[in-house]
């Protein structure tokens, strides 16, 4: 039952033209819709496919961490998880930010060497990870009791989201403050895009023409197929990743649980009490493909119950399929580009589109309204991979990826999302 | 609902539920020998702790789920009694028979399905230790960590490719697969639950789950392998579901299927009720009251039309029904409401991405005049169909606006008709968008029992995208052999 309503916010009348047309009524383009309205911009549509969160954004379990690998994007990731921590306030809708606690568990005794260093980064820049012992890794996570032996534990104080509830509060905000200003068209598949010499002229969708000088590509695993209609180059591909949901159990793990080897795998517990998890298949090919799979089922159950065998117990009640959309360097695009004026990116957020969706799309929208590049904006420019590059492994193992390349590069962040 | 054996109970076996010590005949399902005794709560709901017990004849519905031997949320109707046996139930303090928590349905009216989103944000201070407090509300089963150690041994695999795959053992099924086999193809039949007769010319696979439908390939899983199945023709022989009336009170325990009180009576030997309202028509319903005639229940009202059904009275267990005769609206005191009403199984058809179409009020399969989906490779033969007569409801439920507000719409949630029009007036007019909001087909049965009446209530042909598996299935039993 909803206290406000969402009024004519969806709509299913095309307008003929607008000041901006966003691509995608996910958390990059609801979130960026919201900025834009909060620095006075009119005039805002917003195209989907689908419906509002029908892609990546309701497909994803929304840990919010604030530890990263490296220097540079922990300072943007707790810039992020400060962000959901007020959105509730923000936006009068609670989106269930909770610190339930994240932790990267740990098989191999050179795993635990190589986060001694990180998290010593983590405290120098004020994120209170803790490297823990094999048996308080077993203490705080009974879970992992008569597995795989652990080597130890890095945990910290990160928090998890209700990933549909920040699509409706988004939606609820903005049918309450810009009723005239924003509409969102749902059902509504971008067919071409037409551009002069001044940059970009119009959008064509399966419902008729839209004439806008600015569009924001917001469409997640879909932006190569827009970038390409629009003739821009960027080298973002869509990854399959797929989860899988049991029927809800009383409070019994705590931490969101992130492993790397020998396959990355994660699972988590939902305050309903749902387990979810999924175990990455490192030989997924890159394509738009949403559909769920056979051999993600068995493959799950194979390391799950070998990392937590009282899991071999719980009650598989549904799988999907989302889409990553990863870029080479596993950081989103966020921008405008200079190859067609008045196009701009958010996208290539290579499974972290929960995190920094809300806070990257608010450094967009200074961007955008007043033509200065917020600092912390720069390290994401669309510009920045040379013509031809694409992803070297956008199936491969991001962390296999990371121990090849240190010590850890300044930008390159390879861990997944979750 | 007041339960008895009206056959002498031979080769006897005893088990304990919620600690108490009970009685149950060898062959009978764990739901069934507590129904004997007179034990008709099994579980309670997600959100208002509502009483359950058994109510279908499929395993679809999940309204019996209990701990069994340590393992979480079982359906106890498809677990055969055995000696020292012990069942718990779950999510209630303290016992599923009396729950304090239900008290939290008195407020329902103020409890929408989306009420935290409302809440909890002051005082700052606060908001943690309400999360945690609402994750004590939560959750159902209880996992059990001590004593465990490695992975199970796991399943084999075995991959299959035939002709023609039957899915589903019951009349139309083996008949498919007879005249298939009658047609030289190479046939499998797989079969959950009943027993199959051997057939000529076809490979019968008994005890055979179908978990899923991907790109065409059937996976399913047997006692000792998993299945991957490849066939030019999946036959969904797969029956129907039993359809709750949407009235008011349709989940109190004594609300059951037509044809889970024949098995009671015939084969059972278990009399579920002494005052009796028989709803719907069809084969179903005459059967039972055949068998009830029989077996000397006391009274017997009906058989009403469904449409006749205003609403049923009740707390632990059903105690009258208000009904419509000769116009006038009347209450009567019943302790059982058996329904016959069925919907076709949509599961191979959704699971395929099959069109439907609403006939009446039920969403049935499209298909061609050979018995083909919209996806060729697809055929659905039998009640799955939703054409074979009577014996399905068609039109014989209430109009879909005329659903009352509390009519239950899904049990698994226990979202009731006035939340899923809450959402519609709100602008969350997009079926995926309802389920999402509202928890509707989101719970453990996912949809089983609740799509037909959704799709009524929120005035939709399309349905939310139906995920596998097609049942729950145990993690442990998915995992291959090492």
């Amino acid at each position: 039952m909803s206290r406000v309503g969402l009024g004519s916010l969806l709509t299913d009348k095309l307008p003929p033209q607008a000041g901006i047309v966003i691509v995608g009524a996910g958390i990059a383009g609801l979130a960026f819709a919201r900025e834009l309205v909060a620095r006075g911009v009119h005039d805002i549509v917003v195209v989907d496919r689908g419906y509002p969160g029908g892609g990546a954004t309701g497909r994803n379990v929304a840990r919010i961490r604030a530890m990263q690998l490296t220097e540079e994007l922990t300072h943007v990731a707790l810039a992020c998880q400060a962000k959901y921590d007020r959105m509730g306030e923000e936006l009068g809708f609670n989106v269930l930010f909770y610190r339930l606690g994240y932790a990267w568990v740990l098989y191999e005794t050179d795993e635990v060497e190589r986060m001694r260093a990180i998290v010593e980064m983590h405290h120098r820049i004020g994120v209170a990870s803790r490297l823990l012992s094999p048996d308080d890794t077993l203490r705080h996570m009974p879970i992992l009791r008569g597995g795989d032996p652990v080597a130890g534990a890095v945990l910290n104080d990160d928090a998890i989201v209700h990933h549909d509830a920040v699509v409706w509060a988004h939606l609820e905000h903005l049918a309450t403050h810009a009723p005239s200003t924003v509409r969102i068209v749902p059902d509504t598949t971008v067919t071409a895009i037409a551009r002069g010499d001044a940059g970009v002229e119009a959008v064509e969708t399966s419902r008729g023409r839209i004439e806008t000088r600015a569009v924001l590509n917001g469409a997640g695993g879909w932006s190569s197929t827009l970038n390409a209609m629009a003739s821009v180059s960027a080298p973002n591909r869509p990854l399959r990743r797929e989860v899988l949901v049991t029927a809800p159990l009383r409070r019994s793990i705590e931490a969101a649980i992130t492993f790397y080897r020998p396959n990355e795998g994660w699972f988590n517990q939902t305050l309903r009490g749902e387990i979810v998890m999924g175990v990455v298949d490192p030989e997924e090919r890159p394509g738009v493909n949403q559909r769920s799979s056979w051999e993600f089922l068995r493959r799950t159950a194979a390391l799950m119950t070998r990392k937590a065998p009282a899991l071999a117990d719980v009650a598989v009640i549904r799988q999907w399929a989302g889409m990553y959309d990863v870029s080479p360097d596993h950081q989103p695009l966020v921008g405008p580009t200079a190859q067609l004026d008045g196009w701009w990116q958010a996208n290539g957020w290579s499974g972290r589109g929960m995190l920094l969706g809300p806070y990257l799309t608010e450094l967009l929208a200074e961007r955008f309204t007043t033509g200065r590049t917020p600092p912390r904006l720069a390290a994401f420019d669309p510009d920045r991979f040379a013509p031809d590059e694409a992803p070297e492994e956008a199936s491969g193992d991001y962390y296999a990826r990371y121990r090849r390349q240190e010590p850890p590069p300044s930008v390159v962040e390879p861990l997944s999302g979750r | 609902m007041t339960a008895r054996r009206i056959a002498p109970a031979e080769r006897t076996v005893r088990f304990t539920f919620d600690g108490r010590a009970f009685e149950g005949v060898e062959g009978e399902s764990l739901a069934v020998a507590l129904l004997a005794a007179d034990r008709v709560v099994l579980s309670r709901s997600f959100r208002f702790h509502r009483p359950r017990g058994l109510m279908c004849s499929t395993g679809g519905c999940g309204w019996c789920e209990c701990e069994v031997d340590g393992v979480p949320s079982v359906r106890s109707c498809r677990v055969p009694v055995r000696e020292g046996l012990v069942a718990r139930g779950e999510h209630a303090w303290p016992s599923v028979e009396h729950d304090l928590l239900s008290g939290v349905g008195w407020f329902s009216r103020w409890i929408p399905p989306t009420f935290y989103h409302h809440r909890f944000l002051r005082p700052r201070s606060l908001r943690k230790r309400y999360l945690d407090v609402l994750r004590r509300f939560g959750g159902r089963g209880r996992l059990t960590i001590a004593g465990r150690a490695g992975a199970p041994p796991g399943r084999r695999t075995q991959r299959l490719d035939s002709d023609v795959l039957v899915v589903g053992g019951g009349p139309a099924g083996v008949a498919a697969a007879t005249r298939a086999a009658e047609a030289g193809s190479t046939i499998i039949l797989i079969e959950a639950d009943r027993s199959v007769e051997p057939l000529a010319g076809v490979q019968v696979l008994a005890d055979v789950a179908a978990v899923g439908w991907y790109d065409g390939m059937v996976a399913a899983l047997g006692d000792d392998a998993a299945y991957e199945i490849t066939a030019g023709t999946v036959i969904a022989a797969t029956g129907s579901y039993d359809r709750v009336p949407l009235v008011p009170g349709a989940d109190r325990p004594g609300v059951v299927a037509a044809r889970l009180v024949t098995d009671l009576i015939a084969r059972h030997g278990v009399l579920p009720g002494r005052r009796v309202l028989l709803v719907g028509e069809g084969p179903d319903v005459a059967a039972v009251a055949e068998r009830l005639e029989e077996a000397g229940s006391g009274v017997v009202h009906g058989p009403i039309p469904t449409a006749a059904l205003v609403a049923v009275h009740g707390r632990r267990r059903v105690t009258g029904a208000v009904i419509v005769a000769g116009g006038r609206q009347q209450r009567i005191a019943v302790d059982l409401v058996v329904f016959g009403d069925r919907s076709p199984n949509l599961d191979f058809v959704l699971a395929a991405g099959a069109a439907i179409e609403r006939r009446g009020d039920t969403l049935v399969p499209v298909l061609d005049a050979v018995g083909r989906t919209t996806v060729p490779s697809l055929s659905v033969v039998g009640s799955a169909t939703g054409r074979s007569g009577a014996s399905t409801s068609a039109g014989s439920g209430p109009a879909p606006a005329d659903a009352h507000d509390d009519a239950m719409v899904c049990f698994c949630e226990d979202v009731r008709a006035h939340e899923v029009r809450a959402e519609l007036a709100a602008g969350y007019t997009n079926p995926e968008l309802v389920k999402r909001r509202t928890g509707a087909l989101t719970g453990p049965c996912q949809g089983k029992s609740c799509l037909q009446a959704f799709a009524c209530v929120a005035g939709t042909e399309s349905v939310p995208t139906a995920r596998p598996p097609l049942r729950p299935v145990r993690l442990g039993d998915l995992v291959p052999p090492p």
